[in-house]
């Protein structure tokens, strides 16, 4: 850098984003220095990918500008961003697998005459650019037989060589191991050294602390800071200015928690699942938190049944953990992660949806009582309030809410003992959540036990009794809810600094 | 097991409009109503009650079939096997009656008494089905691609059998009764009356039992069906053992009427049941469908065919005609249920 100011690569002013009833992003101003590696922080819902979404084009702020190299920048979509000298590197790699590295670099830039290739200078170029940021990769490899880390470097050096001058990594580190993330680390620090900055967004904050240059904090949308990382003392400022003191707290102990174990897991292993054990009593509320990709929906399908996995499941003293049928059979239900492809049958009606998981209550030999379905079907509207005319309604017709609360019925339905719940308010709006936790508060209290898996901490916090915190497929700590828990202690817990509070 | 309490369902309980599939299937009705009016306007001697009985007994063998098909396609597999199972399980019967002694290799057989030769053509069926659903089930092969494998397989065998040629002599006397038994005094043979009574029960099993209900969740998402804790693996099993065993009966009950086992029996009939079946409104995507539809749809072909051949077109114009039918159909179905669920 020279002695005088440097002009920022990228500011930002008053972006502002509105949704139908929220603001994703409120008035954001922040600049990015050149060269640097800035990374973006904050927690789920923040606002980090609407932001980065209007920076690729992909949404259009509602107001605000951005300016990139001193001169205003607007892209409307993706292709313009590019062009703009913005690069995207997204979770899921867009490499194609059956051709050569050398012809993913260059794909879409060939040069052509009569319809046949032809050399050029850009070859050289691509060629170039991959040996200088990792050397190790050779140019000719079909791209099928790179690992991850290689694809994602492969898919790095393209943005580099078609001129991008700055790259937006989100979440690059989730999929990696260890060696494979320092591997990814020297070709940042490469490319920085190489006039490109980079856009770093982790939730893991010991990468923060090693790669980055300078940090943004987001929090409900707002800009909390920007500051150059050595001016950041250490995690836990970083944890507070996450935070904040936002986060409301309306969990009441509850009387009725049972001190008998209905279900116990121990040493559960699989591809991402290091020795899990816990167990969860009788009409007890318990919540697994943790990061995306910490292995939450993984202790929930294999608990259900629906992946296979090591280790030993109990439910009521009897071994279980062989198929979502024998699950439901025992007294389990899941309301899955994604509603309208796993818990919905999206074409059919409120009532075809409701029966589905205790059939045995609605037939004799085999032979439906349609009468006693349209019955059970009026009588779980009207429980769970689903909002609707009639319960011939198609269930992709409703909105988000009332999907999921027809996910509930039909669960509710089973007459389960306990309740899988992974991300029971995802996409659902302030009113149904509200709902949602009442109703899951009442069957508590009634004796069934119920495990919330979810990725928002004030969810956590507002209904669950006992909390495990996961971390990439370890559970790391178990915390009592109540009025003085830890916020601190837990984000640090999640985000990778282990059971105890580091410095 | 308990009855569900039944409350006061109110208002949200009374919704009359009927269903989608009801809906199709109604439309389906007055399409096949219709295209025979006004066949009856244009060819002479159409309208007759001989015309339409016959209408339904010329197609015994694709509307059976189609009963397979249709349960099938709603659950989202294909099944283009049927047309070759009837020709193995034909020419199977056949071969298992056949008296040992003949004087050629295509006049020899295994001399089986009748019953044994059926039931073990049977078996043969059965035992493609198995395979079509062992192949779909636990290797997770795309239907498609397999019933088109068992589809050669099953004729390829029929036609070893065979030398491809035709076995037709020395066949026990009571081969050929099964086929050709007429039925309460008048021309409607055993088969058509077969065929009405699968209708009836398929409907009843459609309508009314689990079975029937699974068939649908498993057809409208699989993995939802499968966290739901319904077993796929068996239930697909169950359905291509059924319409195997169907198409098995078809073959065996040809055989009888024709007294001889033919491997090109029932060639093209896997495709007459598929169309028969889309023009009964079924989705091919699955979880949407009814036989009731498939029955009317079956009815549309005929019709469309057989006045064809009555009218000034020579019959070397049935394929065009069938091919203008099924776009019309399924564009006017795709449209009225857009328009319906506005």
């Amino acid at each position: 850098m020279t002695g005088e100011q440097p002009s920022p690569i990228l500011s930002v002013e008053g972006l502002t984003k509105d949704y139908p009833g929220v603001r994703a992003v409120d008035d954001v101003s922040f600049a990015v220095e050149r060269c640097t590696v800035h990374c973006l922080v904050g927690e789920n819902g923040a606002g980090k990918s609407t932001l980065v979404k209007m920076l690729t084009g992909a949404l259009q702020p509602t107001s605000g500008t951005m300016r990139v190299d001193g001169s205003a920048y607007q892209p409307t979509n993706p292709h313009q961003a590019r062009e703009g000298g913005i690069a995207t590197l997204f979770q899921e790699l867009h490499v194609v697998d059956q051709l050569s590295v050398h012809e993913n670099l260059t794909l879409g830039m060939e040069r052509a005459r009569f319809g046949f290739l032809v050399e050029s200078d850009l070859d050289r170029r691509v060629v170039e650019t991959l040996a200088m940021i990792e050397p190790s990769i050779d140019p000719s490899a079909r791209v099928s037989s790179l690992s991850v880390a290689q694809k994602q470097i492969v898919e790095i050096a393209r943005s580099a060589s078609s001129g991008a001058s700055i790259i937006i990594m989100d979440e690059p580190t989730a999929a990696l191991s260890e060696r494979e993330v320092e591997r990814l680390f020297g070709v940042i620090r490469r490319l920085r050294d190489s006039d490109v900055t980079v856009i770093y967004i982790s939730h893991k904050l010991d990468e923060i602390f090693e790669l980055g240059d300078a940090v943004t904090v987001l929090r409900d949308g707002k800009h909390i800071a920007t500051k150059p990382l050595p001016e950041v003392a250490g995690r836990s400022e970083l944890i507070e200015m996450m935070i904040g003191r936002s986060v409301f707290q309306d969990y009441v102990p509850r009387a009725t928690v049972g001190d008998e174990a209905v279900l116990s897991a121990t040493g559960l292993n699989n591809h991402l699942l290091k020795d899990v054990s816990f167990h969860i009593n009788r009409g007890e509320i318990v919540g697994f938190y943790g990061l995306v990709g910490a292995g939450k929906t993984e202790i929930a399908r294999a608990l259900f049944g629906a992946d296979q996995c090591s280790g030993e499941i109990r439910f009521k003293g009897r071994k279980i953990g062989g198929s979502p049928k024998q699950a439901i059979a025992s007294g389990i239900a899941l309301v899955p992660e994604e509603r309208r492809t796993q818990g919905l049958f999206t074409t059919l009606t409120i009532r075809e949806n409701i029966s589905v998981m205790n059939l045995r209550r609605l037939s004799d030999a085999g032979i439906f009582r349609s009468a006693d379905e349209r019955s059970a079907a009026v009588d779980y509207v009207r429980k769970l309030s689903i909002a609707t005319d009639s319960i011939e309604k198609h269930t992709e017709k409703l909105s988000g809410g009332n999907q999921q609360k027809v996910v509930f019925a039909k669960c509710l339905f089973a007459d389960a003992d306990l309740l899988l719940l992974d991300e029971p308010t995802r996409g659902v709006d302030v009113g149904a959540k509200t709902e949602i936790y009442e109703i899951i508060r009442n069957l508590a209290n009634k004796g069934t036990s119920v495990a919330v898996f979810s990725s928002e901490l004030e969810e956590v916090l507002g209904i669950c009794d006992r909390i495990f915190l996961l971390f990439s497929g370890a559970l790391e700590a178990e915390i009592a809810n109540g009025p003085d828990v830890d916020m601190a202690h837990i984000l640090n817990v999640v985000t990778g600094g282990g059971g105890s509070v580091a410095p | 097991m308990t009855a569900y309490p039944v409350k006061a369902e109110g208002v949200l309980g009374s919704d009359h409009r009927m269903g989608d599939e009801t809906f199709i299937a109604s439309l389906v009705a007055c399409v096949a109503v219709g295209l025979f009016l006004i066949a009856s306007v244009f060819v002479p001697n159409f309208f007759q009650p001989l015309t339409m009985l016959n209408l339904v007994t010329n197609n015994w063998a694709v509307i059976s079939l189609g009963v397979g098909v249709t349960f099938l396609l709603v659950s989202g597999n294909f099944d283009l096997s049927v047309g070759g199972v009837v020709a193995l399980s034909g020419v199977l019967a056949v071969w298992f009656a056949q008296s040992a002694d003949g004087n050629n290799a295509l006049s020899t057989g295994l001399g089986f008494p009748y019953w044994l030769a059926i039931v073990c053509a049977l078996g043969g069926a059965l035992a493609v089905g198995a395979l079509n659903a062992l192949f779909v089930v636990r290797f997770s092969v795309p239907s498609i691609i397999v019933t088109l494998g068992t589809m050669m397989l099953a004729r390829g065998i029929a036609q070893v059998i065979t030398q491809g040629s035709q076995r037709n002599t020395n066949l026990p006397p009571e081969f050929g009764i099964l086929g050709n038994l007429t039925m309460f005094g008048t021309s409607v043979r055993l088969p058509v009356v077969l065929m009405v009574v699968l209708l009836l029960v398929a409907i009843f099993i459609e309508k009314k039992t689990v079975f029937g209900r699974l068939t649908y969740w498993i057809g409208a998402n699989p993995v939802t069906a499968r966290l739901s804790g319904i077993d796929r693996a068996k239930h697909l099993t169950y359905l291509y053992l059924l319409s195997a065993g169907i198409a098995g009966a078809v073959g065996i009950l040809l055989a009888s009427e024709f007294r001889s086992g033919y491997s090109n029996r029932g060639t093209l009939m896997e495709f007459d049941a598929l169309v028969t079946a889309l023009l009964g409104g079924v989705a091919i995507a699955g979880g949407f469908g009814s036989v009731i539809g498939m029955f009317f749809g079956a009815l549309i072909l005929a019709v469309v065919t057989t006045a064809a051949t009555g009218m000034i077109l020579s019959p070397d114009w049935q394929f065009i005609l069938k091919a203008v039918a099924v776009f019309l159909a399924i564009v006017t179905q795709t449209w009225a249920l857009a328009r319906r669920n506005r």
